[in-house]
């Protein structure tokens, strides 16, 4: 009985010392920008820039660094576009983040901003500083929250329909103008033997970034936006089901696997249109230097790209451009946030924006003149015009929105490719899943 | 009777002779003390390492899955049983669960009795060179990680460039060619078809070396009496290794209710969540949806089912334990 009554006592001790933290939050510490760096010590940092070619960026930057400043240490944590996720989550519940590290826009980085986790700032990057006005202002104001800035933008990113330019020739076709011609130009390319689009699934955010563009196109901007913010949203425009219904024709008429997309990965897809196999395939601008690598066919055939055509009687806006920047946030509890934002104002020198802007590592600078014909290659060029070109910009779905109603997109496309849901059901159920949020 | 008496057993007769058995050992007053307190000693680290391991984030647990925990400010409050509320009216959970059930129902139909019945026909091959060949053969997939199994059978079950369909194709049977991970229908029963994969051999191992410890003089008595092989494993190879398919029913099942990375490294628990198990539904209400405390519930739920499975099976393979 005494055993039984010991076990049960550490249990509750163990109960109590888990629930101390009932409504409580760490304290809040402000980093102090203003002051002079002191170069020493270990500057932490997380990039989404795991794996090859994007691994060395970082490190060769950091290697320099540590050449002009020698008591400067570097702990780098480099992580791919999957696994950032779950880390970047992993250290903020341990309270354990990096003195800087990677963000998208919209709802992620908010969270950051909310939590007293990003340091303003404002004082050293705002459009008038001398750093401010290295970088375009649209690629700041993606990072402002409240009239405030948040991260440094490192590069920006849009997607794109890029197509292999010799089928396009052989067929007599032109870069669609409009959704029909679009469709209807698939049917050319498919009888030629050709893929006409090609599309992985697999992860299902590839189907959200179609699903993205077409409500930009689809959706007023401001019932757009209103949906954007949970406090707003009810997701009841019937641009969203001509949007769905849109891309559901797209996948049956345009791509090779249709309604087995769920099972081919993106990469799968990008290797279709590398390989000449696939005629399009619809990809961001970080991509292009991978999709036309060099030796590739698709580098011999040539590289075009074209923003996806917009369907008739579209009631939002036409000219919107889906991407957004990504950035550094500096950790408002950082012991290093002097050192941390010095460190991040040397990464986006001139030349080392240049560097990261030129194959292999083809990330469009989000600095003024860095993205040049001489550095970069032409479409990613003309992918940062068209972007800066743009009547506005729209941020991915799945980092706009809240976790919840993403979630619900995400199942709600793959159940429209698969056939298992109809444009009805999902719109329903992501009402749902929004209203749940609220 | 009392329990002394039971443990003292029944008292013989003093011997006729002048022989006297010696006298137990006097021990020293507090020796006895002394021994229990070394013993545990002996054991605390290990007791201490499952406490801190094991006991405490058990506990840790089940206070998380009691509150409502923001990971970025930090804030955690307290919502009592909301989070097993939503749980109970969470079809994804539901489905989940359903998942996990096939997933185990199906593994003990071939890592349990699929893998017994390899085993005795391995076992009872007469010649030791070709024994040791096909245990290797069976063993060799269960050498391979889970996560690099599950890359492998992605790109078997790839729709356009898999070797399934293209030789479903050659076969002439290009009607059943399909997305094998991408449709809802069939998404989880591809990744348990994996799983059984590599399962399996390792349970047929395990099944030889208990087969190899029945005596054989009880398989010679056996064939003295005319039985048959079929017979002979129902009456003797079956009873005997009783022990060892309740062992392998606990771990099988458990493991069913576990199981995570090929679910992950294939699907993710899609489409349309259609592939979702417990820990994948864990991992995203967690990491994706960022509801930490609904994820700490379902963690709950899932250590309370394994329990009570494991529980059962020990109590219905105590009850029936034969031993020669």
């Amino acid at each position: 009985m005494l055993k039984v009554r010991q076990i049960g006592l550490a249990a509750v001790a163990a109960m109590a010392v888990t629930l101390t933290g009932c409504g409580s939050s760490a304290p809040q510490e402000t980093a102090d920008l203003a002051a002079e760096p002191e170069y020493s010590g270990t500057l932490s940092i997380l990039t989404k820039f795991g794996g090859e070619p994007l691994e060395s960026y970082f490190s060769d930057l950091a290697s320099e660094y540590m050449q002009m400043h020698p008591d400067v240490q570097f702990e780098l944590i480099q992580e791919t576009d999957q696994s950032i996720k779950d880390k970047t989550k992993t250290l903020t519940a341990s309270q354990a983040l990096p003195d800087i590290y990677f963000t998208w826009a919209g709802d992620w980085a908010a969270n950051f901003v909310d939590a007293g986790l990003a340091a303003d700032l404002t004082p050293v990057i705002e459009p008038g500083t001398e750093w401010g006005d290295t970088f375009g202002e649209a690629s700041l104001s993606a990072f402002q929250y409240d009239g405030k800035y948040y991260a440094v933008p490192l590069y920006n990113n849009g997607k794109f329909m890029g197509y292999n330019e010799k089928i396009f020739t052989e067929l007599g076709i032109e870069p669609p103008t409009g959704f029909d011609e679009l469709i209807s130009a698939c049917g050319t390319i498919r009888d030629a033997g050709y893929e006409p689009i090609a599309f992985g699934n697999k992860d299902g955010w590839p189907a959200l970034h179609y699903l993205q563009q077409l409500f930009a196109y689809n959706v007023p901007q401001d019932t757009l936006q209103a949906d954007f913010d949970p406090e707003t949203a009810t997701w009841e425009d019937e641009g969203y089901i001509r949007s769905l219904e849109q891309f559901s024709t797209l996948v049956t008429e345009c791509t090779g696997s249709g309604a087995d997309s769920n099972g081919v990965l993106y990469t799968t897809a990008q290797q279709a249109l590398a390989e000449g196999r696939a005629a399009m395939y619809y990809q961001e601008i970080l991509e292009f230097d991978t999709s036309a690598a060099e030796g590739t066919p698709l580098s011999k055939d040539g590289f075009g790209i074209f923003p996806l055509p917009v369907p008739a009687g579209a009631k939002g806006d036409p000219g919107a451009i889906e991407g957004s920047p990504e950035g550094y946030i500096i950790n408002a509890r950082s012991e290093r946030a002097a050192l941390a934002a010095d460190f991040m104002e040397f990464v986006t020198e001139s030349a080392n924006a240049s560097t990261l802007s030129a194959p292999p590592y083809g990330q469009p600078s989000a600095v003024v003149g860095a993205v040049t014909a001489d550095s970069s290659s032409p479409s990613v060029v003309k992918g940062i015009e068209m972007v800066n070109d743009a009547s506005s910009t729209v941020i991915w779905l799945d980092s706009v929105t809240v976790p919840d109603v993403a979630d619900a997109w995400l199942a709600g496309g793959e159940a429209l490719i698969s056939g298992d849901s109809t444009p009805e059901e999902i719109l329903s159920s992501v009402q749902a899943a929004s209203e749940a949020s609220k | 009777m009392t329990t002394n008496e039971l443990t003292r057993g029944p008292v013989l007769p003093a011997p006729a002779s002048g022989y006297r058995s010696r006298p137990a050992k006097k021990r020293r007053p507090g020796t006895s003390r002394i021994s229990s307190l070394r013993a545990l000693v002996w054991v605390l680290p290990a007791v201490l390492m499952l406490a801190v391991f094991v006991y405490l984030p058990l506990a840790q647990n089940f206070g998380f899955s009691v509150l409502e925990w923001d990971i970025y400010t930090g804030s955690q409050s307290f919502i009592g049983a909301e989070n097993y509320r939503k749980m109970f009216a969470d079809p994804v959970f539901w489905h989940a669960l359903a998942n996990n059930a096939w997933y185990s129902v199906i593994s003990i139909l071939f890592q349990v009795c699929g893998a017994l019945v390899l085993a005795a026909l391995v076992e009872g091959l007469r010649h030791d060179r070709w024994k040791q060949i096909f245990r290797v053969l069976y063993f060799i997939p269960s050498a391979i990680s889970l996560t690099v199994a599950g890359l492998l059978f992605y790109f078997i079950y790839e729709p356009e460039l898999g070797l399934l369909n293209a030789g479903l194709e050659r076969l002439g049977l290009g009607d059943l060619t399909q997305s094998w991970l991408g449709q809802e229908n069939t998404a989880i029963f591809a990744i348990i078809a994996m799983s059984q994969w590599q399962g399996f051999g390792y349970c047929t191992l395990l099944f030889a070396v208990a087969l190899q410890r029945i005596p054989s003089e009880l398989y010679e008595a056996a064939s003295i009496d005319g039985v048959g092989p079929v017979r002979r494993f129902f009456s003797v190879s079956l009873p005997l290794v009783r022990e060892m398919t309740g062992l392998m029913m606990i771990v099988t099942v458990s493991g069913a209710f576990q199981v995570f990375n090929e679910v992950m490294v294939m699907t993710t628990g899609g489409p349309n969540n259609s592939s979702q198990v417990l820990g994948t539904w864990l991992y995203r209400s967690g990491f994706v949806r960022n509801d930490f405390g609904y994820a700490a519930a379902i963690a709950t739920a899932i250590f309370f089912i394994t329990l009570s499975l494991a529980l059962l099976q020990l109590w219905i393979s105590r009850k029936r334990r034969v031993e020669w």
